[in-house]
C-alpha cells in the first residue's frame, strides 16, 4: 500500500462538512450527522487514521443524504443497495474504514437481503441506521420498524403485523457489534459509533432518529413532543432494562449467576441481549445502548485471504510482473 | 476436413461425460483439434437422459456436425424416448451406415436398472439407416471381470480404440501422469481397454473408414478449454482482482475458476447472496480502484439491471460476462440461446453509455478480456461480453495462449503519484472533482485510501462535478452530455472495439451475419455451400453495441440476400441491424433457432433458399 508523504494535519468540522442540509428543521438526523463528524475527527486527529481511508456510503432515504452532509470519500447508491457496494469496497481494500448509512426502510425493507448477509459474512464495516419508523422521503408511510398500531399514510387504521427488530436480527446473525444509539445524546452516540468503527467485523449502530414531520403519535407531533415520546414512552436504556429484568424477571438462581451490570463482552451477551429485547418488547419498549461486542471471529476479508497489507486494489497487475505466474497457471491447466 | 464424431448417450451418473472427455483428450493428445459439448443435459438432479458429443478433426472446429459416426449407447434413452415426453433420441442423428455400440446386458446398478438398451423399438431405423450394430456386454464384463460397473464405459472405449486405431498408451497417458503407471486405477483402465479390444477382435468388428490418422504435434502447447475457463483466465491476466458472482448455469464455471485461482494473485472471489448483490460488489470493488467482474446468465442479468444503471450514472467501470441461454423466466438453463441480446443493449432505465461485445470461440474469449477491461476503465462504463451456452460450456482445443501481449490501460484512473501532481493535498485550489467536466469528456478517477484522496464522491443521484446531489438543469445537462452523448461518440470512434471478421468469397452475393456460437456452424455451412457450387460469405460481429451501422450496411449492400442466424424467436439481432444499419429490409432473412438445440452446418443450409437450388 502506498504510504502518505503528506503529513496528517488536524481536521476541523468545516473540512468534512458537505454542501447542503436536506433535512427538516429539528430532524434527528442532524444529531447523527454531528456525531458522525465528531467520530471522523476523532479517528483522524486522535487515532491517526488518514482521512483518505474513510469511506461513507448510503442508499436512498432521508438518512441516505448523509454523504451529502459530509466531505469525505463516499458513494450514494440506490435504494437498499449500499451494503453490497460496501462489501465490494471492504474486500477490494480492507484498509478502508467503511461507514454505511441507511434508514429503516432502506436497510430493513428493500435492503434486508444484504443486511442479513452482511452480518453473516461479518464484513468489517459499520452500519449506521437512522431509524425513525417511517419513510420520510416519500411522505410518511410506515417502515418495517414502525411500532404496532402506528398510524401513517400507508397504515390509516394503525400498523398491523410484526415490527422488525434489527438488534434481534443482528445478534441472531452473529454480528460483531450491536448497539442502539439515540440522536439526542451526542456524546454517547459518538462513543458508540467510534467503538463500532474500531471493532473488526460487522457493526450495527441503529439510532433512534425521530422524524419530526411524519411520525405522529396520538396528540403528539412536532420536534419537541416526538423526542419526548421517544424518551418517555419508547426507549429504555440498557442499564435500566437490565436492572428491571434482574429485579422482576430473573429467578433467584439466575440473579446469583448473572452480573449486576450488563456486560456486552460476556460470552452470554448474545443470549442476554435477546432476552432483554424480548422483555422490553413486552412492555412496548425498545432497548438502547451497547448490547454486544465480540470481535473474536474472523472478518470476511480474512476468510477470503485478503487484508490491508494484501489488498486486491494494490496488487501489481502489470502483465510483466505476473508473467511467470500466468504461464504456470496455463501450464497447470494443460 | 478429415475427422470423426462420437456421441455418448447414457443417464446422469453413468460417467458418459467422463467417457467422452477421455476420448476427446486422447484425440487431442494425438494431434487432433477437438470440440466436445454437452448435448443433452437436463437442468435437474434426478438421473435423466444425458448426451455428450465429441468431434475431432485435422483442423480447428467450433461446433457440432449434423450427424455422428459412432453412438455409444449406455442406456435405453440413446434409442428411444423412454418417458414418452416428446424427446428425440440421439440415434436419429447417427449417420447412415454409422456404428451403434450398445450395452447388450441388463442394466445392473441403481438408479438406472431397468433402462437397458433394447433394439426392437428401433429395428426399422437400424435397417433404414443401415447401421452397423455392435452389442457389447460391457455392463456384465465390468461387473464380473473388474468388479466395477462404472468401468463399462472404458470397455466401450477399448472397442472404439480398436475400430479407430487409437493406441492404448495415448488413452492411458493422462491416467499414468496423474495416478502413476503402477496405480490401481491405471491397471483397471488398462484392463478395461483390453477387455473391449479383445471382444471387438473376437467379433471381427472393423470400421476401416473411421481410422483416425492425426499427426501428433511435438511439444504440443495446445489445451482443451471451456469458453468459461478462457474468459476467467483472460480476466485474471487482464488484472481482474475481485470477482463476485452467484452460481448460475451456464456461467458457474467462471466463478469456480476464480475460486480456484484468483487469490493466488492477491485477489478475492466473493460468492454473493444474489446477482443483485454480486453486481453491486463489482461496483464497490471498482470504486475502491480494483478491476472487478461478474459473470451471469439471463435471470441473473435481470437482477443486475439496477446495478448497471448505477454503473451508468456513477461512471463506474463494470464488466459482466453474460452467458446466454434460452428464456424467458427460468427458460432453458442448460441449453443454447441468445435471448439476452436486447437486454444487454437496451436494459436498465436511463440512457447509459455502454459497450456490448461477443466472442465465438475460447481463443478470442481469452484475448478479448484485455480490451474488455481496458474499455471499461477508459470509458468508465459497463462492458458486457456475450458468450452463449454452447461456447461457455463446451470444450475446445485451443492454440497456445500467450498472456505476454496484454497491455493494461486504466484510462483516467490516477495513480497516487499522478493524483499528488494534479491536486496536491487537495487544498491548493485545484480540488479533486470526481465528475469534473474535462476537454475530452472523461473525468478523472482516483483511488480512495491513497494519499490526498479525501473527497472522491460518487453518486447515483444526478450530481454536480463534485458528486453532490443536484436537480438543477445546468448540472443535469452538462453531466448527461458528458457521460452519455459525448461518451457514446468517443466509444463509436474507439479503434480497439473488436472488428467484425469476414469469411468466404468476398464476391459472393449470399451473406450471413451473426455472432457468438453460430460461428462454427456458419463457417462450415459456407464451406459446404462452396462445395455445392454456391458462393457465400459470413460477417461475424464482435462488437454488438455500438454497432458499426455503416460497416454492416456495406456488407449487406454487397449481397443479394443476407441470412441472419440467431438463437432467438424475436429476431433480436436482425432487429438491431435494421435499427442501426439498414432500416426494414426484405433481403435480410432470419434463420431462428429457439428450441435450445445447437445449429449445425447442414441444418443451416437447409434453412436457406439456396438449399433448394443446390439440391
Amino acid at each position: 500500500m502506498a504510504t502518505s508523504d503528506i503529513a496528517i494535519t488536524p481536521i476541523t468540522r468545516a473540512d468534512i462538512t458537505g454542501e447542503s442540509a436536506w433535512w427538516c428543521l429539528g430532524c434527528g438526523d442532524f444529531g447523527v450527522n454531528s456525531a458522525v463528524q465528531q467520530v471522523i475527527m476523532s479517528l483522524v486527529n486522535e487515532a491517526g487514521v488518514p482521512l483518505e481511508n474513510v469511506f461513507a456510503l448510503s442508499g436512498i432515504g432521508c438518512s441516505s443524504k448523509e454523504p451529502d452532509m459530509l466531505r469525505v470519500n463516499a458513494y450514494q447508491g440506490q435504494h437498499g443497495r449500499s451494503l453490497p457496494v460496501a462489501i465490494g469496497l471492504a474486500i477490494a481494500n480492507p484498509g478502508l474504514k467503511v461507514m454505511d448509512f441507511g434508514g429503516d426502510g432502506d436497510t430493513y425493507a428493500i435492503g434486508m437481503e444484504h443486511f442479513m448477509h452482511s452480518i453473516i459474512r461479518n464484513v468489517n464495516i459499520t452500519l449506521i441506521i437512522m431509524n425513525n419508523q417511517v419513510y420520510g422521503l416519500t411522505k410518511g408511510q410506515a417502515s418495517p420498524t414502525a411500532h404496532s398500531g402506528l398510524r401513517t399514510a400507508s397504515t390509516p387504521d394503525g400498523k398491523k403485523g410484526r415490527t422488525v427488530n434489527p438488534l434481534r436480527l443482528a445478534i441472531a446473525g452473529g454480528a460483531a457489534y450491536v448497539a442502539r444509539g439515540v440522536s439526542w445524546q451526542r456524546n454517547e452516540l459518538v462513543e458508540i459509533i467510534l467503538k463500532a468503527v474500531n471493532t473488526n467485523g460487522f457493526s450495527l449502530v441503529d439510532v433512534f432518529s425521530p422524524c419530526v414531520t411524519w411520525h405522529r403519535e396520538p396528540g403528539i407531533r412536532g420536534s419537541g413532543p416526538i423526542f419526548d415520546w421517544y424518551r418517555q414512552d419508547y426507549a429504555i436504556d440498557i442499564k435500566d432494562a437490565w436492572q428491571s429484568m434482574r429485579d422482576q424477571v430473573f429467578t433467584d438462581d439466575e440473579r446469583a449467576q448473572l452480573p449486576v451490570e450488563y456486560d456486552p463482552r460476556s460470552p452470554e451477551a448474545a443470549l442476554n441481549g435477546l432476552r432483554l429485547i424480548s422483555e422490553a418488547a413486552k412492555i412496548g419498549r425498545e432497548v438502547t445502548g451497547l448490547l454486544l461486542q465480540d470481535d473474536s471471529q474472523p472478518a470476511m476479508a480474512e476468510n477470503l485471504g485478503v487484508s490491508a497489507d494484501r489488498a486486491p486494489v494494490f496488487q501489481d497487475i502489470a502483465v510483466e510482473s505476473n508473467l511467470d505466474a500466468y504461464k504456470a497457471l496455463l501450464a497447470g491447466l494443460r | 476436413m478429415a475427422g470423426i464424431q462420437i456421441y455418448g448417450a447414457g443417464r446422469a451418473g453413468d460417467g458418459t461425460n467422463t467417457n467422452i472427455q477421455l476420448l476427446t483428450q486422447t484425440l487431442k493428445d494425438t494431434g487432433a483439434w477437438t470440440f466436445s459439448w454437452k448435448d443433452e443435459v437436463y437442468s435437474n438432479i434426478e438421473t435423466r437422459d444425458s448426451g455428450f458429443g465429441l468431434r475431432a478433426s485435422d483442423k480447428p472446429i467450433f461446433g457440432p456436425d449434423d450427424e455422428f459416426d459412432i453412438l455409444e449407447a449406455f442406456d435405453a434413452g440413446a434409442l428411444v424416448d423412454v418417458a414418452n415426453e416428446g424427446r428425440i433420441p440421439p440415434i436419429t442423428r447417427l449417420k447412415d451406415g454409422g456404428i451403434l455400440l450398445y450395452d447388450s446386458t441388463v442394466r445392473l446398478d441403481y438408479p438406472n436398472s431397468g433402462k437397458e438398451v433394447k433394439l426392437e423399438a428401433v429395428q426399422g431405423l437400424i435397417e433404414s439407416k443401415k447401421l452397423r450394430v455392435m452389442g457389447l456386454p460391457m455392463g456384465q464384463m465390468a461387473k464380473e471381470q473388474l468388479n466395477l460397473y462404472r468401468a463399462r464405459g472404458t470397455i466401450a472405449v477399448g472397442v472404439i480404440a480398436h475400430l479407430t486405431g487409437m493406441a492404448d498408451d495415448a488413452i492411458l497417458e493422462r491416467t499414468a501422469k496423474r495416478f502413476g503407471a503402477d496405480s490401481d486405477i491405471y491397471k483397471m483402465n488398462a484392463q478395461a481397454l483390453s477387455i473391449g479390444r479383445k471382444y471387438a477382435e473376437e467379433q471381427n468388428w472393423a470400421a476401416p473408414e473411421l481410422k483416425v490418422n492425426f499427426t501428433p504435434i511435438p511439444n504440443d502447447q495446445r489445451q482443451i478449454m471451456l469458453g468459461n475457463d478462457a474468459v476467467a483466465l483472460g480476466a485474471i491476466v487482464a488484472g481482474c482482482r475481485v470477482y463476485a458472482g452467484y452460481p448460475i448455469t451456464p456461467a458457474s464455471e467462471v466463478l469456480e475458476f476464480m475460486a480456484d485461482h484468483i487469490n493466488k494473485f492477491g485477489g478475492a472471489m466473493i460468492q454473493a447472496d444474489s446477482e443483485m448483490a454480486a453486481a453491486h460488489h463489482v461496483i464497490g470493488a471498482a470504486l475502491a480502484g480494483a478491476r472487478s467482474m461478474t459473470a451471469t446468465s439471463g435471470p441473473g442479468f435481470d437482477l443486475m439491471q439496477e446495478a448497471i444503471s448505477a454503473s451508468g450514472i456513477t461512471e463506474t467501470p463494470m464488466v459482466i460476462v453474460l452467458c446466454t441461454r434460452g428464456g424467458p423466466g427460468t427458460g432453458l438453463p442448460t441449453r443454447q440461446g441468445q435471448e439476452e441480446l436486447n437486454e444487454a443493449i437496451f436494459g436498465s432505465h436511463g440512457d447509459i453509455a455502454r459497450i456490448v461485445l461477443a466472442v465465438s470461440e475460447p481463443e478470442d474469449a481469452f484475448y478479448v478480456m484485455e480490451h474488455v477491461f481496458n474499455l471499461a476503465e477508459r470509458y468508465q462504463c459497463p462492458v458486457f461480453l456475450l458468450q452463449d451456452q454452447m461456447l461457455a460450456q463446451s470444450s475446445y482445443t485451443v492454440p497456445e495462449l500467450d498472456p505476454s501481449g496484454f497491455v493494461i490501460d486504466r484510462g483516467k484512473l490516477l495513480s497516487p503519484e499522478q493524483f499528488a501532481e494534479r491536486y496536491g493535498d487537495n487544498r491548493n485550489g485545484r480540488r479533486y472533482k470526481r465528475y469534473e467536466v474535462t476537454e475530452d469528456g472523461i473525468s478523472y478517477r482516483a483511488i480512495p485510501g491513497t494519499p490526498g484522496v479525501t473527497n472522491f464522491y460518487s453518486n447515483t443521484n444526478e450530481h454536480t462535478e463534485d458528486g453532490y446531489l443536484t436537480e438543477e438543469e445546468v448540472h443535469r445537462q452538462v453531466q448527461m452530455d458528458k457521460r452519455y452523448m459525448q461518451r457514446m461518440e468517443l466509444i463509436r470512434n474507439e479503434p480497439q472495439l473488436p472488428q467484425p471478421r469476414l469469411y468466404g468469397d468476398s464476391n459472393a452475393k449470399i451473406g450471413f451475419i451473426s455472432y457468438g456460437g453460430t460461428y462454427g456452424p456458419i463457417r462450415e455451412a459456407v464451406e459446404r455451400m462452396d462445395a455445392m457450387g454456391v458462393k457465400a460469405k459470413f460477417m461475424e460481429l464482435r462488437t454488438l453495441w455500438p454497432l458499426d451501422g455503416a460497416g454492416v450496411k456495406a456488407f449487406i449492400d454487397s449481397c443479394d440476400v443476407v441470412y441472419v442466424p440467431e438463437y432467438t424467436a424475436g429476431a433480436q439481432l436482425r432487429g438491431l441491424i435494421q435499427r442501426e444499419a439498414t432500416g426494414p429490409l426484405p433481403k435480410l432473412k432470419s434463420i431462428l433457432r429457439y428450441d435450445g438445440r445447437n445449429m449445425t452446418p447442414g441444418w443451416l443450409i437447409s434453412r436457406t433458399e439456396e438449399a433448394k437450388v443446390g439440391n
